[in-house]
């Protein structure tokens, strides 16, 4: 190798192949430093330049050399420390003199795998286009044939089942002084069902978020609930859950969720005796539609103390979710015996339903699931969802769109007459372009019972940078520069959980208003419009055959 | 007047609610003002009235159809004998209208001015969206039981009275959800209700004004419902009544979207249910505020540290001596010259002979300089080093120390050794000092009067030199015996053969090389020569052939050359070829040709073989390992297997001289600390500083002058080490950087954590690289 001392750009990367381009303006600037103490990526740096001008002041040729060197605020080239377009540099100058700026032409995939190791990162899939749920439109309105519904004015109920309802027939009852009692001599196992806010939060970790978001959304959907009336829940990911929620009133707000790396169960399993509440159901991770087939790993940097006590494993260690559980053998096998044992740890007054990845074979889960008395439910999260960390092949190129997938289980269990008895829930992708009500309302349109969100409230609740032109994207990491997927108190504390629960609410109140006034003018205003997919069209003749529903234009 | 009287029903016909209305339009036109109307069940009686000035009056009876007085106007008075169907008065625009029974669902809606008297009740969704013109006084209705649900909606002006007597529903009199979207008028009711839409409207007391109006309009109201008997138990008391009014557009502006703040809901809900702190305080040891994005003291991420020296410069740690240049040059610009070149004998006892005439100068080669113009000139600075004087020597330990060998390395420690006090004997095989400088280098690389004038030196500093003392395994027991410790630096003399055919006619480098510097020149005229290996000492085989009379030489090497710096130039300014790779099948000294594993040949009058040397170590005690390769076995400060015994240099690793002499003088150091009883602990060699942390910006090009030394001095960018120079202080915004006078008489740079943002300004302009982020734990 030639020493380093004459060599100059042999090997570096040009501004030009990087995703972000940072404009920065030289008159503008005044040297504070607040973008370089910002960047979470140490990306943009002070540096020295050099300028040289020859002046000639004369009548004659009098060359005059003036030369004099300035501070500047340069980009780095070096792709470990790649601009990733936060914008948290912008957020916080003075002067509006810094602003990253996309560049399309930009050339990272080629490069992003230095010491042979393939471009891992947080976020979503980078796929800007408009997804299938946002070409739906709702084409039928039935206030003009049917009595006129207001959404400011009619009082609605939008509410949802978590959990098998058996139909009416099945039901062990018995009329008591002409009143309608429990059967209990029967020995019939009554499945336990949930009345819950048809948008949840989905299972995003201890871990993966920050205490601050956690506890923020935490408090939020606790306000909807006690404050609001709204049932909304969330489910914990798996990364355990703090023992003073475990042993509050509130719990029956949460859905814990387990996973193939088991974390934090044996401090729930702990917690059992001293829980005044059952939770509002267990979610079974199967599959995560971000990354399907690719597992979960929590970096060891961000294994602190809190993250140590409540997931049970010590310090500074890496944790991985594996993708399969690793102690089961087949998925028939795993589900069934994974949803017993979870319905047996709380005296089967609990649902619990598996959540897998968006996938052709969805159906043979879920009709597995149809004959399996203690199922509840089937979670189906679609490939435009979100991850904490991935592999970026599997992010992009891996999973399944959540609309067509949601809607052929949909039609399977109406084949078996049993749409209204086991619900599905949807994820991946809802409110990716911020149209969350709309998204929301034609899942259950196209059949499913309920749908979960996060990186909507994500952006909503604490304004992630992250976006689909893989601006920022970076929870991988731990440098979060808004504070919500890292464990860093320097970067978490800048986050407010106050301001944040105070977000959820306001997402959600102003969701249901819009959610009204799509039902309204449908003519639904009791029961959610779950697979009514009369009410939906599409001006894609393809989306229109593929999911059954009305091509209009 | 004369009463008009229109029916319905003639004779079991009933008229069509479109003939009606023209029968009604055409009376009035033809100046009837006293109607009286049969109905049977026509629509809209009694609206759309053009009077023009004057009063008109119609009374109904029979069973009306919907709509009655709908778009009433000014002037047009209705009283109804019984109930009426559903919109009684809808859009009424003035029209009185009196119902001596109920009035069904939607009773008044829209009315904008007028009046509605009811006898009775009034249906569902009663009142809803009334006006009120400000050209003309808001409408009334006047209910005298109660109204059925969804009262009131979307109330945009009027007044509702509902007096609550006898009602259909005890409990409530307004029925479900009243005044949904209601802004603007006012309902005043007697008797309880069952909520109402709360975030529309106010439920308050009645003021003065409210009572005032009440009861003044209440006696014609109950006078026209034949109800007057009810005036004094309506209007006995104002508390008796309430009234809900809309709130304001400016109130509406203001409403807190939160039913309860959330600093509310977190005190009395959430930490009330999980703890003091909420759920996760039990795991965190910081405090619970927020913090801002830019930060200052402990909250920063990173902060700057000033690392004077911390790291090497590269010219300090690419010498295999260690001489620290950018401290000579250091001294140097503070006017210190002699100081600067003395400083130089700490590290070598050669550096005329050395830095400034065969060393590569892997220094300069290093130098951050060489990326503006050229590099800092070491060269120059050790050719000035030649006539120094002697540096101060420590005073006698009374240890003795052996040196076996006066090569570079033998040199470099017995002077170490010597300076540090201690009497070192030299032991030299060869009759004079230099080792494989004076043996091997050509001459013209090597001038002799500077190498002669740097060896004196040795006599002067007091080592013992014994010339022409061959050591052998007895003499070295007998070296051993007598002194504290032995130094074995005798090179490596024993060349390297190749096993191949023809081997015993070459001859090697060492031979080649030591017989032309010792006189013993062979005559090489017109011969042609190969030389097997093209590294530097190959180099130097090449260019002595050709000086020796060589026609052609060739090097060849079995890989890409290793030879570089002046030793290639030189030779291959001579003419010799380089080829490889080549890997030698034979030499046959009768065909004069030399044959390669590839089948190629050359014609090779002499062929030297230069492939390296290793130690002859026969002389040395068992307790002395050496390795398979013939190398004695040492660490890096010299440490042998024998406590007593280093060995360092040729001996142990073929390296260049200023690596021989770095070893002698890391050995000389360990000697010292064994001799003084102390451990010794290698010192941690200081990591090079990157270059980019060396802000050459600052620096214009210089064109070739010549050698100055103080020039020179101010072309050294001072890497790693700061030149004092307050860049960091100037530049800082928040002047959190200061300079302090230290109570050593030196300096340092220190930050104020209190107003430092952790910018990492300092370090991205310090021209020596001196300031460094590092993470703020």
């Amino acid at each position: 190798m030639e020493p380093a001392s004459r060599l100059d750009h042999n090997h570096e990367l040009s501004i030009k192949d990087f995703p972000y381009i940072v404009r920065w303006r030289d008159d503008r600037c005044k040297r504070c430093g607040r973008c370089t103490a910002v960047c979470p990526m140490l990306s943009i740096e002070p540096a020295v330049v050099v300028k040289r001008v020859v002046q000639s002041e004369g009548l004659t040729p009098e060359p005059k050399a003036v030369r004099y060197t300035t501070t500047m605020v340069k980009q780095t080239t070096n792709i470990e420390r790649y601009c990733i377009g936060c914008g948290t540099c912008t957020l916080v100058c003075p002067n509006e003199a810094i602003e990253p700026e996309y560049n399309p032409r930009h050339k990272f995939n080629f490069h992003k795998n230095k010491g042979g190791h393939p471009y891992r990162r947080g976020g979503r899939r980078n796929d800007p286009m408009p997804s299938t749920l946002d070409r739906l439109r709702f084409t039928r309105i039935s206030m003009l044939t049917d009595p006129a519904l207001d959404a400011g004015r009619h009082e609605f109920r939008i509410r949802t089942y978590l959990g098998r309802i058996l139909p009416a027939e099945e039901l062990p009852v018995i009329m008591v002084n002409g009143k309608l009692e429990v059967d209990k001599t029967s020995g019939k196992f009554i499945p336990p069902v949930r009345e819950i806010y048809p948008v949840m939060i989905g299972s995003m970790s201890i871990g993966a978020l920050s205490p601050t978001m956690w506890e923020g959304l935490a408090m939020g959907i606790t306000y909807l609930n006690e404050v609001e009336g709204m049932p909304v829940v969330m489910c914990s990911g798996e990364g355990g859950m703090p023992h003073r929620l475990l042993k509050s009133r509130f719990l029956k707000y949460f859905i814990p969720q387990i996973a193939s790396g088991y974390f934090g169960w044996d401090e729930i399993v702990r917690a059992l005796p001293h829980m005044i509440e059952d939770p509002c159901a267990i979610e079974i991770k199967y599959g995560q539609g971000a990354k399907p087939g690719d597992g979960g790993l929590l970096m060891a940097h961000k294994v602190l103390k809190l993250i140590s006590e409540i997931r049970g494993v010590p310090m500074g260690v890496d944790l991985p979710s594996p993708p399969t559980h690793q102690t089961q053998y087949s998925i028939e096998e795993s589900v069934a015996k994974m949803i017993q044992s979870m319905s047996m740890a709380w005296g089967f007054r609990v649902p619990v339903y598996p959540k897998i990845s968006g996938t052709r074979t969805a159906k043979a889960v879920l009709n597995n699931l149809v004959r399996n008395p203690y199922a509840a439910g089937l979670s189906i999260d679609g490939e435009d969802g979100g991850t904490g960390a991935a592999y970026n092949v599997s992010m992009d190129t891996m999973g399944h769109p959540i609309a067509s997938n949601i809607r052929d289980c949909y039609h399977d269990l109406v084949a078996q007459g049993k749409q209204n008895e086991l619900p599905l829930i949807a994820s991946g992708g809802i409110g990716k372009k911020g149209n969350l009500a709309a998204n929301a309302a034609a899942l259950f349109m196209l059949g499913a019972s309920a749908v979960s969100i996060g990186k909507y409230i994500m952006q909503a609740a604490a304004g992630c940078f992250g976006d689909e032109m893989n601006r920022c994207n970076v929870c991988n990491l731990g440098k979060c520069p808004r504070g919500i997927t890292t464990q860093d108190p320097k970067l978490y504390r800048r986050l407010d959980p106050d301001v944040v629960a105070e977000r959820v609410v306001e997402v959600y109140k102003s969701l249901d208003i819009e959610l009204k006034k799509i039902f309204a003018p449908m003519g639904r205003s009791t029961e959610l419009p779950i697979g009514m997919s009369d009410g939906i069209g599409t001006d894609d003749h393809a989306i229109a055959e593929r999911l059954h529903i009305s091509y209009v234009c | 007047m004369k009463k008009t009287t229109i029916k319905g029903n003639i004779k079991g016909n009933r008229t069509p609610s479109r003939i009606f209305e023209e029968e009604i339009q055409d009376a009035v036109r033809n100046g009837a003002r006293d109607l009286q109307v049969i109905a049977d069940g026509q629509h809209g009686i009694g609206g759309r009235i053009w009077p023009r000035g004057e009063g008109i009056k119609i009374t109904v009876e029979g069973p009306v159809g919907q709509r009655l007085g709908s778009m009433g106007m000014f002037g047009t008075e209705i009283v109804i004998n019984g109930s009426v169907s559903d919109d009684a008065g809808w859009i009424n625009c003035g029209a009185k209208i009196t119902v001596l029974g109920d009035v069904t669902n939607g009773a008044h809606n829209a009315a904008a001015q007028g009046i509605l008297y009811v006898q009775g009740g009034g249906g569902a969704r009663c009142d809803t969206m009334t006006k009120h013109n400000p050209r003309f006084d808001p409408p009334q209705s006047w209910y005298f039981r109660d109204v059925g649900d969804t009262f009131a909606e979307f109330k945009a002006g009027g007044i509702a009275v509902v007096c609550g007597v006898d009602p259909r529903n005890p409990e409530n009199i307004l029925g479900y959800r009243p005044c949904v979207g209601m802004v603007g008028g006012a309902v005043y009711f007697r008797g309880p209700i069952q909520g109402y839409s709360a975030g529309d409207v106010q439920l308050l007391e009645l003021t003065d004004q409210d009572w005032q109006w009440l009861t003044e309009n209440m006696k014609p109201y109950l006078e026209a419902i034949e109800r007057i008997e009810y005036y004094d138990e309506l209007t006995r008391s104002k508390d008796t009544w309430k009234k809900l009014i809309p709130f304001t557009a400016q109130e509406r502006a203001k409403k807190k979207a939160f039913k309860m703040s959330i600093t509310d809901f977190r005190n009395n809900i959430w930490e009330t249910g999980v703890g003091k702190g909420g759920i996760f305080a039990e795991y965190l040891g910081h405090p619970s505020t927020v913090l801002p994005y830019v930060t200052t003291g402990e909250d920063r991420r990173y902060r700057p540290v000033w690392n004077n020296y911390k790291y090497a410069p590269p010219c300090e740690h690419a010498c295999p001596s260690g001489i620290p240049t950018q401290k000579r040059a250091q001294l140097i610009r503070e006017g210190k010259l002699k100081e600067a070149l003395q400083l130089v004998l700490q590290y070598s006892p050669l550096p005329a002979s050395v830095c400034g005439e065969i060393c590569p100068n892997l220094c300069m080669q290093s130098c951050t300089r060489a990326q503006v113009d050229t590099p800092f000139n070491v060269r120059e600075l050790g050719k000035a080093s030649v006539d120094l004087k002697l540096p101060k020597r420590e005073k006698k330990t009374g240890r003795k120390v052996a040196v076996i060998g006066g090569g570079p390395g033998g040199l470099s420690a017995a002077w170490q050794l010597a300076l540090k006090g201690h009497d070192v004997d030299l032991y030299e095989a060869a009759e004079k000092l230099g080792g494989k400088l004076e043996l091997c280098i050509p001459r013209e690389r090597m001038p002799q009067e500077i190498l002669q004038k740097e060896l004196s030196r040795f006599e002067e500093i007091g080592v013992k030199v014994h010339l022409g003392a061959i050591v052998n395994r007895k003499s070295f027991d007998d070296i051993y015996k007598k002194h504290d410790a032995v130094v074995v630096a005798c090179g490596a003399h024993k060349p390297r053969m190749m096993n191949v055919h023809g081997s015993d006619d070459m001859v090697s480098a060492y031979d080649f090389l030591k017989g032309i510097n010792i006189g013993d020149v062979p005559n090489m005229k017109d011969k042609r020569v190969v030389v097997i290996g093209a590294g530097n000492v190959g180099m130097d085989v090449a260019a002595q052939a050709y000086h020796c009379g060589a026609k052609e030489v060739t090097a060849v090497d079995i890989q890409k050359p290793a030879a570089f710096g002046k030793e290639l130039e030189i030779a291959q300014a001579l003419g010799t070829k380089i080829v490889w790779p080549k890997f030698t099948d034979k030499f046959v000294k009768k065909e004069k040709k030399i044959y390669f594993t590839d089948g190629s040949s050359l014609d090779a009058d002499v062929v030297v073989i230069s492939i390296g040397d290793t130690p002859l170590t026969e002389f040395l005690p068992p307790s002395v390992h050496t390795n398979k390769q013939g190398w004695i076995e040492a660490d890096e400060a010299g440490h042998t297997s024998d406590p007593k015994v280093f060995a360092i240099g040729d001996a142990t690793k073929l390296g260049l001289v200023t690596h021989a002499i770095g070893h002698g003088r890391k050995s000389a150091d360990a000697i010292h600390a064994l001799l003084s009883g102390r451990s010794y602990y290698m010192p941690a060699p200081k990591p090079m500083v990157a270059y980019d942390k060396i802000k050459t910006s600052y620096y214009d090009i210089c064109k070739g002058e010549p050698f100055k030394p103080r020039t020179e001095a101010t072309r050294c960018m001072s890497c790693a080490v700061c030149r004092d120079c307050h860049m960091c202080e100037a530049t800082c915004y928040y002047g959190a950087i200061s300079r302090k006078d230290t109570p050593d008489g030196s300096y340092e740079y220190v930050v104020d954590e209190n107003l430092c943002i952790g910018c990492s300004f300092c370090a991205g302009i310090c021209p020596c690289g001196v300031w460094e982020m590092v993470e703020n734990i």
